[in-house]
């Protein structure tokens, strides 16, 4: 970088943080005074538990969304016309109708009633169950459109070849197909992964006590403005951000393969 | 290696790729399929290795018939080897791991000796120093050298090889011409098509010149070059020798 261009970039750098400053200045200065963080260190153990059941959801959503979405891409390549057009129209109803929508229909309409009393009697509380139900077929739709398109994607030579060294259709798939078709995805999946972490939120509307669920009990207790949305933020921060720069790491890693 | 096929139709479609197409060859250690691109030499070629289940008609290998059905040709495929074209490496694996991966879960042998076979197959080619690296940092001859150590590495009764050469400049075609050539000396049965005259002359048994999904001539190429008997094949070296 020659010198000219260094300083242009310190310059930029000086009024963008000069702006931002005086801009968070202005804005936290005038709420400053309604602001207690005690309050927030006071429910501490509440946001925390919160917390720790919207990365439980979200971990058991992810792997049961990949699993789901694994099965959405083989159904759509299936041989049989019929399992096609189904997966299909699931698929589609799916991503066509909202998760909101979803969550609501689908939990007080149909699998409470069910699923309730048993899953109760056997010592489970059927919310989060439910929930996580839901939310990984939602996402387990998008992630079989993502993964058909990638396999897909692949060029008719290597499924020649894979069948050429003897693989059976299984071996094929796990040994040549999906390696290389999760490569060419993983922005897309990681995508997908935050948009489950954010969306595991919207479970607040059945009742499971997840970590918007909680600050919003914490705000709606205490009056608490800032020292309630901010940790809520950062909570979810801490969670989305490890899984963008991992996918962009194995992007990165991956980029000179193929 | 003994080949019988009869009568032998493979439609696409609308287009015909093999029209009731007969060949049969008593006894070659090397058949060399030659003719216009498009004639179906490659198809034939994908029913012979396996890969495409014909229409109608029968094929007999070594006296055997082609199994029928997907499930029925994966044994068939694991007896035997293909390389394509286009270097077909599995681009996410080095070039060991493409050799040893089907080693071990084709062929059942255990992870150490499928990686000493795939070792060893890749000493005899030449490519021990490029055993870890990927097909993107191997040259065009490299990687068609690896891939023949693939379809060779577990002793294949008969190697189908669908133009070899056909994506390589002349040094890199001469380097993977010379390897196959060793392979026959050796013994190995081969099937390939090529469009290297000097090749199929040098190192054939026999040719068959395949023209609109037919055997149009099958003859020893000393005779099939020198006397071309029917039309077709006489024009179609006329012009291919002219350059």
């Amino acid at each position: 970088m020659n010198r000219r261009l260094w300083i242009a970039n310190l310059t930029a750098a000086l009024v963008v943080a000069g702006l931002l400053g005086a801009l968070f200045n202005a804005v936290f200065g005038a709420l400053a005074t309604h602001t207690d963080w005690s309050r927030a260190w006071e429910y501490r153990g509440m946001l925390w538990q919160g917390w720790l059941t919207t990365l439980s959801i979200a971990s058991a959503a992810l792997v049961c969304g990949m699993i789901i979405g694994l099965l959405f891409m083989l159904g759509q390549r299936s041989n049989l016309v019929v399992v096609r057009w189904c997966c299909r129209g699931i698929l589609e109803f799916l991503r066509d109708t909202p998760l909101l929508v979803h969550l609501l229909f689908g939990y007080f309409v149909i699998l409470a009633p069910l699923l309730a009393r048993p899953l109760g009697a056997a010592g489970w509380n059927d919310k989060p169950i439910i929930g996580v139900l839901i939310l990984s077929l939602f996402h387990g739709a998008y992630l079989g459109e993502i993964l058909r398109g990638a396999v897909e994607s692949i060029p008719r030579t290597q499924w020649d070849s894979a069948r050429a060294v003897g693989f059976d259709r299984i071996q094929v798939y796990r040994h040549v197909i999906i390696p290389q078709a999760l490569r060419r995805v993983l922005p897309a999946i990681a995508g997908s992964f935050v948009s489950l972490i954010k969306d595991s939120s919207l479970l607040n509307v059945i009742g499971v006590t997840e970590f918007f669920y909680n600050t919003r009990n914490f705000i709606t207790g205490t009056y608490a403005g800032l020292e309630g949305y901010v940790p809520l933020a950062i909570g979810y921060l801490v969670l989305t951000l490890p899984v963008a720069w991992l996918a962009h790491w194995l992007e990165r890693r991956f980029r000179h393969e193929t | 290696m003994k080949l019988e096929v009869d009568q032998l139709v493979k439609r696409y479609g609308g287009t015909t790729a093999l029209d009731s197409l007969t060949l049969r060859v008593a006894d070659a250690r090397v058949l060399a399929l030659i003719g216009p691109s498009g004639g179906g030499k490659s198809t034939l070629l994908r029913v012979l290795g396996g890969l495409e289940t014909p229409d109608s008609g029968t094929v007999m290998v070594n006296s055997r018939p082609l199994p029928a059905g997907e499930v029925g040709l994966i044994p068939y495929r694991r007896r035997n080897g293909f390389l394509f074209q286009q270097f077909n490496l599995f681009p996410h694996l080095t070039a060991l791991e493409n050799i040893a991966l089907p080693l071990e879960k084709a062929h059942g042998l255990d992870r150490g000796a499928a990686r000493d076979t795939a070792s060893a197959a890749l000493g005899r080619f030449g490519l021990s120093s490029h055993a870890h690296k990927l097909p993107a940092q191997l040259s065009g001859g490299q990687q068609q050298r690896v891939g023949i150590a693939r379809a060779v590495a577990h002793q294949p009764e008969v190697l189908f090889l669908d133009e070899p050469t056909s994506a390589l400049d002349p040094e890199m075609t001469a380097e993977v011409l010379e390897l196959v050539q060793e392979l026959a000396e050796a013994g190995q049965h081969i099937v390939l098509s090529t469009h290297e005259m000097g090749f199929a002359r040098e190192v054939a048994d026999e040719v068959a010149f395949i023209a609109d999904g037919r055997v149009a001539e099958h003859a020893p190429p000393a005779r099939f070059f020198n006397e071309p008997a029917s039309p077709d094949s006489s024009r179609f070296l006329s012009r291919v020798m002219r350059w």
